[in-house]
């Protein structure tokens, strides 16, 4: 039996498990889930992830999470501060191999490559999988240097002309290129902090990433930057696949196809984005993202 | 499990109270559509032209409370953005509220009736012509108050009484039409008095299909799924399923 039906056949029923007299206590109705999450396998997936787990030391931050993110799709990861959505994204490009003290169990796979073997390069690793964070770290160079330096370190580029190419066509693809043209050679740092997370985003894309990972990547910026990051997610779906942990319901709402639902370390509840917001099936995510806790 | 047991618990509790104020409103318009249809076929037996008009200028008030929860659905859309649950909720009130000031247009049409009946010199009709509108107002006056009761209890039982109600109704329409045909069939005469009433009985047979869309907006706001052009059986199959 494969995971996926192994966690389908699980059964159980978190409302019966913790049916509580008076208020409902989302935390042990968390702690006692053990059922279907939803449909955590797609048709074609870039990333797999199965039983992964996650320590902090002695703290179990994400248990036995089962997920699949498609080729050309975007995910969108979502539940209350702590529930082990940012963590499980880490763990997608091994960001979490930085953290002493942190380990990680279970198998995340990369287009069928075991991501935690341990002849695997981290850093290839890290191009494949490229990762914006939530406030833009533009590096302190210019903004064509922010764009060219992981060309250049990965050996992508053979020379000055190809540079320039993917220079011009990494802006273009982060919708900064007509901002940005006429300034190639003054600082990233001086740019807004919309268009600094555009700069990252660009530089992300530079070094030809199958997949992109985002941490909350408009927390910073004002809505008008917001909406142009997101209608970049939106253009960006077509060339690589996107995992999007975000606070923001209504973000997650308009701009991915599906979402996962994390709560005390387990994955609740992944589904069609359609479905989670306007018929969730698990009542703890209902209670999430209605608002009635978080 | 009550509306407000299952709608509130928000964080912020303004929301709640602003869902609560909604689902109040819906009520007050529910009550003013059934006392509208209830005093309009009263006229008719009462042959009250005075009181038939009252019910009519009435019909304002169901009109100016559809209007405001309209402008309170959209605000709170703006304001909350809500999701899931909340959303469905206010989607079905807004469903609900127009289906209610409907049921009130209806009423207005049978007291109409009356006034074409009863006003003036002209000849009024055999009163077995209109035997049927009591009963079938009777029907329509039980399916609002369950259609409510469901939605107030989020009770999905009580809103499949009102669809298997409705089916009755839709019977009763039949057979009132099969009566009216004969007395048309005995006395040609009564054509003008005969299609009148065929429209007040139609008026009082759409009044208990709004009664039976709003069960299915209940069915709706509870289970999320879309039942309002399925028979009886698809819905008790709906409403028993288990999620997942």
């Amino acid at each position: 039996m494969d995971t996926a039906t192994a966690v389908d056949e699980m059964g159980g029923d978190m409302s019966q498990t913790v049916a509580t007299e008076g208020a409902f206590d989302h935390e042990k109705a968390s702690q006692a889930f053990v059922g279907k999450v939803g449909e955590i396998a797609v048709d074609n997936p870039r990333m797999t992830a199965r039983k992964v787990n996650v320590y902090y030391g002695e703290k179990h931050a994400i248990q036995d999470v089962n997920l699949d993110i498609g080729k050309n799709e975007v995910i969108s990861m979502i539940g209350p501060s702590g529930c082990g959505k940012s963590t499980f994204l880490r763990c997608l490009n091994r960001m979490n191999d930085t953290i002493d003290i942190c380990r990680v169990a279970g198998e995340i796979k990369l287009d069928g490559q075991d991501v935690y073997d341990k002849k695997l390069d981290v850093v290839p690793l890290r191009a494949q999988v490229g990762m914006v964070f939530q406030k833009p770290n533009p590096f302190p160079k210019s903004i064509y240097d922010n764009i060219a330096y992981g060309p250049k370190i990965h050996g992508l580029v053979s020379n000055k002309a190809d540079l320039d190419e993917v220079v011009e066509s990494s802006l273009r693809r982060a919708g900064l290129w007509s901002e940005v043209k006429d300034y190639l050679d003054q600082p990233g740092t001086g740019l807004s902090g919309g268009q600094q997370q555009r700069l990252c985003i660009a530089r992300t894309i530079a070094v030809s990433p199958e997949v992109i990972l985002m941490d909350e990547p408009c927390s910073a910026l004002d809505p008008i930057a917001t909406a142009k990051i997101e209608e970049l997610i939106d253009e960006l779906r077509e060339n690589y696949t996107i995992a999007i942990v975000t606070h923001s319901m209504q973000q997650a709402a308009r701009v991915s196809q599906r979402t996962a639902y994390f709560h005390l370390g387990k994955l609740i509840e992944v589904g069609n984005t359609d479905d989670i917001f306007t018929n969730p099936s698990h009542k703890l995510t209902e209670d999430y993202i209605t608002g009635r806790f978080g | 499990m009550s509306m407000n047991e299952m709608m509130g618990g928000h964080i912020v509790n303004r929301f709640n109270d602003e869902m609560s104020q909604l689902h109040g409103l819906v009520l007050k318009l529910s009550e003013l559509a059934r006392s509208q249809m209830h005093d309009a076929v009263k006229t008719l037996d009462d042959e009250d032209c005075e009181a038939a008009q009252v019910v009519i200028e009435r019909d304002k008030k169901l009109n100016d409370l559809d209007i405001e929860a309209d402008d309170e659905i959209i605000r709170l859309i703006a304001k909350r953005q809500p999701m899931a649950k909340d959303l469905r909720d206010i989607i079905a009130v807004g469903k609900i509220v127009s289906d209610l000031e409907r049921i009130g247009d209806q009423a207005r049409w049978v007291a109409r009736m009356t006034i074409h009946f009863y006003d003036g010199d002209k000849l009024p009709p055999n009163h077995h012509l209109l035997d049927d509108i009591p009963r079938m107002a009777e029907m329509v006056d039980e399916m609002i108050i369950k259609a409510m009761g469901a939605f107030e209890n989020l009770d999905l039982e009580q809103a499949l009484d009102v669809i298997q109600l409705n089916l009755e109704l839709e019977n009763e329409f039949k057979s009132a039409l099969r009566r009216l045909s004969t007395y048309l069939m005995d006395d040609a005469r009564h054509v003008g008095h005969v299609t009148e009433v065929v429209l007040g009985l139609r008026a009082i047979e759409r009044a208990g299909g709004y009664a039976k869309n709003i069960a299915g907006y209940v069915v709706f706001l509870v289970k999320g799924t879309d039942v309002r052009h399925e028979s009886l059986e698809q819905v008790a199959a709906e409403v028993r399923a288990e999620a997942w």
